[in-house]
């Protein structure tokens, strides 16, 4: 049976990221899915460090919070170690589709219900949507796409807001692919863009849904801008993102052509550990359980919607190699008292520990298995959803671990 | 490879493990091109929990359902959802019966060695004009869609006919050809018989029938089941003899090592399974064992990779592509669409024919842009819907792979 360099669990942007950077070293490595991962549920932009403000500069911000935070998963890489993995992001989404920050700072982007969040790195199709003016600023949805919902959103921005429809396509029902797919061809954008046009009043930036195309937005940027005559920009909306499917199509074309391996679509059901390390993963496709051995492995499985932990009735548990989980002490600790509550609900800092190098680490911070490392989302001690820091601990860490991985 | 330990759990149609994240319908191609199948969530999942095994089913839509499989590698909740369609199908289709053209389809297996041995006469007429037409008026066959031809001596005849190589000291392998190498692509068999050889073995044919796929395909379970028995009864015997048994066709492969067992229950189905490899996955292993069993010459050749969404669900990775790469002078680009449009039998309907163009445009353009020598797909639909896409020339892996056989 074959022994890989590398095993990464997980296929979302922190896999992804680790997989991507033992290739390019020249890692043989094997990638394991239980899905497609969560790009293609929400990856749009790249979210850093949203607790930095606009206009602070993100290297100092972020430097200052690791200060305060000393137990975040940005503490393993310090502010150098989350550039360089930002850059070799970067390098990954060469022009025309790139990916630009607006200087070393967070930028405010509209989202899918109309309000602004902060963010760093965006793909050039959302680039005009950063620091809009609201009377500059027309919201377009297309009718019967349950999907977005423009007046939302205009309502919220405050700003004018249109729905329109092309009776020559039939547009009523179509779901975000159908319309990205549409988008990928010249005469159905440029219609687009006529139609656009028509109901433009003197707005200098048009927001849409993020339904740019998926083989080659930049074009379909490029031509809407043309045809309309303003400014063109994305807004995220409900998933499936096309966005993330962008960003995750590129990382499966350049793991492919370095001869790393994709298996998705089926659960790692058990590991073999042996004296502290990992000796092999089984992957079950019923009727069969298949075992896939290598030097070093890395955990990439996310949180509760990816599956990299499970909340039992009482306690929180990691299910492939049954880690231990930094948690609350009980149930009646995991959430706030209301929903909404500005303040993090406790749940969702729980997570793997790790000691310097990403590997799990048990109490006392020694490392319980010595060739696994821990990237992404499934780190214990962030608050990703109200830090805005998703992206940048799945790039940051995803990096580090592969790095981490082939040193050893 | 192991028989899995544990069944899938829990209940494999339970509905509720899916969470509605969408990720599904980043996926489905029947969904991308016609608002009229709502896409795997809501016609898996959602529409399960309305429907009663009492009471008659109310959408007809459901027959839109290609059964590629893409959703099931895409969930990150393990919800069997292209199961679900099939069982839902299954229903809708017994209550309102097949007909002779699915009747006649999905018995091609049947007269197929007949056609073959008179293919001089049946050839010009599946390529008639008219009798297109008349297949198109009589049985909703549709005219656009080309007919494969038959060939003769079929598989079977030649390789029963041939005469065989030394074989004194070398192991058994047994092979698994399907109908459409019998009868249609004769060389893919002789391309499998040349490598496995080449890589030491000794090959067998064992009596065979349709692995029963097509009947699947239209919701037809007692028969698939039926199908299914018939060759267990013919393998076993080879496989319990200790002779491992490989495929080529990977919808075949699909069919006999996943569908057997979780899906129709069928005794002896995980015996087989365990022992049985797609021929790529197969070379790929025997390489990795063995340095030296297989030398190949260089080939130039620019070839063009499509993966069959079988062959995604078959979980296995890209092995043809690995055995690819070891030719020198073979220059690999992906052609990274997912599924060609076929479905199997599924594209030769009428009423489905649109929809299955549609879904092959994608494909149709990127080849084009690639513009490669050959194309290279493992499965037969796959090919059937290349060649008549493009006119290009479409090959099985191991032709190419055949082709590239160093001497002695």
């Amino acid at each position: 049976m074959k022994r890989w360099d590398l095993i990464v669990i997980g296929t979302g942007l922190a896999g992804l990221t680790a997989a991507r950077t033992a290739a390019e070293a020249g890692a043989r490595v094997l990638v394991v899915g239980r899905g497609i991962g969560s790009l293609a549920l929400f990856g749009n932009s790249i979210d850093v460090l949203g607790e930095v403000p606009p206009g602070v500069n993100l290297d100092a911000g972020v430097s200052d919070w690791i200060g305060t935070h000393p137990g975040h998963p940005y503490a393993r890489t310090g502010w150098e170690g989350i550039a360089e993995a930002l850059v070799a992001f970067q390098e990954l989404f060469p022009s025309p589709y790139r990916f630009v920050a607006a200087g070393l700072t967070n930028s405010l982007v509209p989202t899918g219900t109309g309000t602004l969040r902060p963010t760093y790195l965006l793909p050039i199709t959302m680039r005009a949507g950063a620091g809009l003016v609201a009377e500059e600023t027309l919201v377009v949805g297309f009718r019967g796409f349950k999907d977005f919902q423009g007046d939302t959103v205009s309502l919220h921005l405050k700003c004018r807001g249109v729905n329109i429809s092309l009776p020559r396509y039939g547009l009523e029902g179509l779901t975000a692919l159908a319309l990205a797919r549409l988008m990928d061809e010249e005469p159905f954008r440029k219609s687009l863009g006529e139609a656009i046009r028509g109901q433009k009043a003197g707005e200098k930036r048009i927001g849409l849904p993020a339904i740019l195309g998926l083989c080659d937005p930049a074009a379909v940027l490029e031509d809407l801008e043309g045809v309309i005559g303003a400014r063109v920009f994305e807004i995220p909306m409900l998933p499936p993102s096309i966005p993330g499917l962008r960003i995750f199509n590129r990382f499966r074309e350049r793991l492919i052509a370095k001869g790393a391996t994709f298996l998705m679509g089926n659960p790692v059901t058990g590991v073999t550990v042996k004296g502290g390390r990992c000796e092999g993963i089984r992957v079950c496709n019923p009727p069969l359980e298949t075992e896939y051995r290598a030097e070093q492995y890395i955990l990439a499985t996310g949180r509760f919607l990816g599956g990299g932990l499970w909340a039992e009735m009482d306690r929180i548990v990691e299910p492939v190699f049954h880690l231990p989980v930094s948690q609350p002490a009980g149930r009646g600790d995991w959430f706030r008292e209301r929903f909404f509550q500005p303040e993090a609900h406790p749940i969702h800092a729980a997570g793997i520990a790790t000691d310097r190098s990403l590997r799990p680490s048990g109490e006392g911070g020694a490392p319980l298995l010595t060739n696994v490392r821990v990237a992404g989302s499934i780190l214990a001690n962030h608050q990703s959803i109200e830090e805005h820091s998703r992206e940048g601990i799945a790039i940051a860490t995803g990096y580090r671990a592969a790095q981490e991985a082939l040193k050893a | 490879m192991t028989p899995a330990t544990e069944p899938r759990n829990p209940a494999r149609t339970l509905p509720d493990l899916c969470v509605r994240c969408a990720t599904c319908m980043a996926v489905c191609p029947v969904a991308r091109v016609t608002p009229r199948f709502p896409g795997p969530k809501q016609a898996g999942p959602g529409a399960q929990r309305f429907r009663s095994a009492a009471e008659a089913s109310v959408d007809d839509w459901i027959e839109l359902c290609t059964a590629c499989r893409l959703c099931d590698t895409a969930c990150p909740a393990g919800v069997p959802i292209s199961e679900l369609n099939l069982l839902a199908k299954a229903k809708f289709l017994d209550e309102r019966g097949r007909g002779l053209r699915d009747w006649l389809l999905v018995r091609s297996d049947l007269f197929g060695e007949l056609a073959a041995r008179y293919s001089r006469f049946v050839n010009p007429l599946l390529q008639n004009r008219t009798v297109r037409w008349l297949l198109d008026r009589t049985l909703a066959i549709d005219r656009r869609r080309m007919l494969p031809p038959y060939e003769y001596p079929t598989f079977r005849k030649w390789f029963a006919d041939r005469q065989a190589p030394e074989s004194a000291g070398r192991p058994r392998i047994a092979y698994f050809h399907g109908c459409f190498t019998n009868t249609n692509e004769v060389d893919v068999g002789k391309a499998a018989v040349a490598l496995l050889e080449a890589a030491g073995f000794t090959v067998t044919v064992p009596p065979q029938r349709c692995c029963g796929i097509p009947r699947l395909g239209v919701g037809d379970l007692r028969g698939a089941r039926e199908m299914g028995q018939r060759n267990l009864s013919l393998l076993l015997p080879t496989v319990r003899e200790g002779t491992d048994l490989v495929f080529s066709s990977t919808s075949c492969g699909m069919m006999l090592r996943h569908e057997y067992g979780p899906l129709l229950n069928l005794p002896g189905a995980q015996e087989l399974a365990v022992r049985l490899f797609d021929i790529c996955e197969f070379l790929v292993r025997r390489q990795e064992e063995n340095d030296a069993a297989v030398r190949f010459k260089p080939l130039p050749r620019k070839v063009a990779y499509f993966t069959p969404c079988h062959l995604r669900a078959l979980n296995i990775g890209l092995p043809a592509l690995e055995l690819l790469r070891l030719v020198p002078g073979v220059e690999v680009a992906m052609l990274d669409t997912e599924c060609c449009g076929l479905g199997g039998l599924y594209g030769f309907r009428k009423e489905k024919y649109p929809i299955s163009e549609e879904i092959g445009k994608g494909l149709k353009k990127e080849v084009g842009r690639l513009d490669p020598d050959t194309i290279v797909t493992d499965c037969e639909g796959c090919r059937m819907q290349l060649r008549a896409l493009t006119g290009r020339e479409v090959l099985h892996p191991v032709q190419l792979l055949r082709d590239a056989l160093a001497e002695g």
